[in-house]
């Protein structure tokens, strides 16, 4: 959803809300991609900076109306306003903070209690930092609550695109979808460690094999 | 804040009058006001002895009270370095709670690292405490948007 002073387009397009903690890198991730950034838009009123995120798919084009906030979310809950109407979100939280990861679940039942039922990526976000405090298997809450997660780096764009191309396919319908071009991205500031980010992907894989801990309470400790 | 509470007598209701509790009342919130969001921005720690026992503060709908608590939910809050700017000020003497002023502030936020500011309203109580001088009895924060 477009903000009433921004240019609206004639293909598909969806409201994307980014949620989680202050400083978990929510505005440099969007931030990442270019011309989302000269055509942002940002409403006093409601607080919001509306980044227009259009990306290339061999079906055409698709535009993500990506609202962040501008910082609200450091004082407490974000009003309904922020949620209404969100078709797709993602939550981000910071690999190098616990507490980050551990607000998760607050950030995920404050979305879903305004918007059910709609495509959610969990984010974990700064994997370039070498000292991590959330290892790759500690992350489990996306697979008790049916998200998509993907480590990402906005410093480095490493992933930028994946949980927009899982949420434009969930959108489309369609699990063949891919994007046919990368969009315009600001270049790395930082680079990240392959190999060693490699090995998380595959601690990753090996710990959805594995039961969920039995806690209930999705927090880890 | 310094022993003005104890010329607050009880000609509370002489709204708009020339001089009297009304210019008195308006004298110690603009102090208090200016007070608090300088200590706010530049020492939240010495902001818990604004407050008291019985204090309440509900800040973005999340309500603490006590000094101590108030005092650690402000130094918690997760950002470091802002900067308030005043709009609005208003108050009203309180009759039925002598003494006590209410203050209603209306103003702009600015956090470190965000680009644009906030919108904020904040309310007081002040009541007069032992020792002649004034604590914040209620306090209730809002940001405005959405």
């Amino acid at each position: 959803m477009a903000l009433p002073n921004q240019q609206t387009v004639d293909y598909p397009s969806f409201k994307l809300v980014i949620v989680g903690d202050g400083g978990t890198g929510k505005t440099t991730f969007v931030k990442r991609h270019l011309t989302g950034e000269f055509e942002k838009k940002y409403e006093p009123t409601i607080g919001v900076e509306v980044h227009p995120l259009d990306f290339f798919t061999n079906c055409g084009k698709i535009r993500f109306y990506c609202w962040d906030t501008a910082g609200q979310e450091k004082f407490g809950g974000l009003r309904d306003g922020y949620y209404i109407h969100g078709q797709c979100a993602i939550i981000m939280f910071d690999v190098t903070s616990r507490l980050t990861y551990k607000n998760v679940p607050t950030w995920h039942r404050d979305l879903c209690r305004v918007c059910e039922n709609i495509p959610i990526v969990l984010c974990g976000n700064k994997v370039d930092v070498k000292n991590r405090q959330v290892k790759a298997k500690q992350v489990t809450f996306h697979r008790k609550k049916n998200l998509q997660y993907y480590e990402v780096s906005a410093k480095s764009n490493y992933n930028f695109e994946k949980p927009f191309l899982y949420l434009a396919r969930k959108l489309a319908g369609d699990g063949n979808l891919h994007f046919v071009e990368t969009p315009a991205l600001a270049p790395p500031d930082v680079t990240i460690d392959l190999a060693a980010q490699q090995q998380h992907e595959a601690e990753l894989a090996a710990a959805a094999a594995q039961p969920l801990p039995d806690d209930d309470d999705d927090l880890i400790e | 804040m310094d022993g003005q509470g104890k010329e607050g007598s009880s000609n509370g209701a002489n709204a708009g009058g020339g001089g009297g509790w009304s210019d008195q009342c308006d004298v110690v919130a603009r102090a208090f006001v200016e007070y608090y969001y300088q200590t706010f921005d530049t020492n939240r720690a010495a902001l818990a002895a604004l407050y008291g026992q019985t204090s309440m503060l509900s800040f973005e709908g999340h309500m603490v009270g006590g000094a101590e608590e108030i005092g650690r939910k402000l130094l918690g809050l997760p950002f470091e370095q802002c900067r308030h700017a005043v709009c609005t000020v208003d108050c009203q003497p309180t009759p039925s709670f002598p003494g006590g002023i209410l203050v209603f502030v209306s103003g702009n936020l600015q956090l470190a690292g965000e680009e644009h500011q906030l919108r904020f309203s904040q309310m007081f109580q002040l009541v007069p405490n032992e020792q002649g001088s004034f604590f914040v009895q209620n306090d209730i924060f809002r940001l405005n948007y959405g």
